[in-house]
């Protein structure tokens, strides 16, 4: 699979050769340009039309990241899977009341398996996580008498909460306390890993779509509005759990983060390029590790993971097959 | 599969060769190339070198595995390139 690139230094990002290659104090670097499928910039980097264009060119997507790890837009470049059945098919789910619930549903309901899994493992390791379990899965039952998508938000919403009032237990380390959930700017240390975690999960499911036909505007869960991307948001509620939350676990158990990697500024608590770093890289491998797919019979990755969700969103739009979400089994 | 190839060309065309296999491959020393490609890219790049080099001079080789599992590298001295994709 093709590679995502991540440039946290200060430089410049050139068409050379008609292949990519970095300036920056430290290394001048050729990238491979037919291995690369991302590039997530966290630097301040230049570029030019030149380089838009071979990116537009070989398909690549380029996210930009502002100096606090704020997730700023992306050159997102033309669509090269343009179909407008797909699109309608969108809309059309979108509108219809009922079907825009199932497959909302099914999301959250993905979501909150997910949450358990990840939870049970630590309780299968002697934390104390019995009651918060038992609450997430009342929070389930409750997904089918939600009657619209503002109840059902809600009860994601209430989830979550319990969830991430659990961290504290698994995490046991008094510099990284969840208190409460706060964003733009997050106020602790565990909120601000989180923020950061989940912005570059949402990029990189954004990633993943423009590799699909779907059109990333249109959001089943998550209300289409006048701004944003919408769908990747709600697939990546799937992966959040399993990817991104395992991953601040092991970066704090390791203790490879500690509190000298954040400062505190106007913009809430800051990560510092070191931890952000760590992080990416630990993500990176993550998504990279492969796990025996159950119906397709073989190994595929996190990230292919996130694909083939896509995919069976795709086949349930156009009704071949109901959507089933994924849900880990460890 | 990962690949690695090792060049053994007329001065004239080493750039021209290096050109080619730096889109596809990350270059780790003069000559030397290694990398992840997909079995059409790689046909594509053997394509793309075959009409750079001289065939009564020029010689290219290339190493492929279908994948890293049992091959280990180890590297004395400095570090000249690589495939990090973290910068």
């Amino acid at each position: 699979m093709k590679k995502i690139v991540y440039i946290f230094s200060d430089g410049e990002l050139k068409r050379q050769d008609n292949t990519l290659k970095f300036y920056c104090e430290e290394t001048n670097r050729y990238l491979p340009v037919e291995d690369i499928s991302d590039i997530f910039v966290f630097g301040e980097v230049n570029i030019n039309k030149k380089l838009l264009e071979l990116l537009s060119q070989k398909e690549i997507v380029m996210h930009y990241f502002n100096y606090h790890g704020y997730y700023m837009g992306t050159f997102y470049p033309r669509e090269h899977y343009n179909s407008g059945y797909m699109t309608l098919k969108q809309a059309q789910f979108y509108l219809e009341h009922d079907r825009r619930m199932g497959i909302a549903g099914a999301i959250v309901r993905g979501a909150l398996k997910n949450i358990r899994q990840v939870l049970k493992y630590y309780a299968n390791r002697g934390k104390d996580l019995d009651a918060s379990l038992q609450k997430l899965k009342e929070f389930e039952e409750q997904i089918d008498g939600c009657a619209d998508i503002s109840e059902l938000m809600a009860v994601e919403g209430n989830a979550r909460e319990c969830y991430y009032r659990a961290f504290d237990k698994i995490i046991e380390n008094e510099d990284f306390v969840f208190e409460q959930r706060t964003r733009r700017p997050p106020r602790n240390h565990l909120n601000s890993l989180i923020s950061f975690g989940n912005s570059v999960m949402y990029t990189l499911v954004l990633s993943e779509i423009y590799k699909t036909h779907l059109d990333p505007r249109i959001g089943f869960l998550h209300a289409t509005n006048f701004r944003r991307f919408s769908l990747n948001l709600d697939i990546a509620e799937l992966f959040k759990p399993i990817l991104v939350d395992r991953v601040i676990f092991s970066l704090l158990a390791k203790k490879m983060v500690t509190k000298q990697d954040f400062e505190s500024g106007m913009e809430g608590i800051v990560i510092k390029d070191r931890a952000k770093k760590l992080f990416v890289e630990e993500l990176d491998n993550k998504l990279k590790t492969t796990i025996k797919h159950r119906d397709i019979g073989r190994e595929v990755s996190y990230r292919r993971l996130i694909r083939l969700e896509l995919y069976k969103l795709e086949k349930h739009l156009m009704g071949e097959k109901e959507y089933e979400p994924f849900v880990a089994r460890w | 599969m990962f690949v690695i190839l090792v060049y053994d060309v007329n001065t004239k065309r080493v750039n021209k060769v290096l050109k080619k296999a730096r889109k596809y491959l990350n270059w780790v020393q003069n000559s030397v190339l290694e990398g992840e490609i997909s079995e059409a890219n790689y046909r594509k790049l053997k394509m793309e070198l075959q009409n750079v080099i001289n065939e009564e001079e020029d010689s290219c080789l290339f190493y492929t595995f279908r994948t890293t599992k049992y091959s280990q590298r180890e590297s004395l001295g400095i570090k000249k390139g690589g495939d990090d994709v973290i910068i």
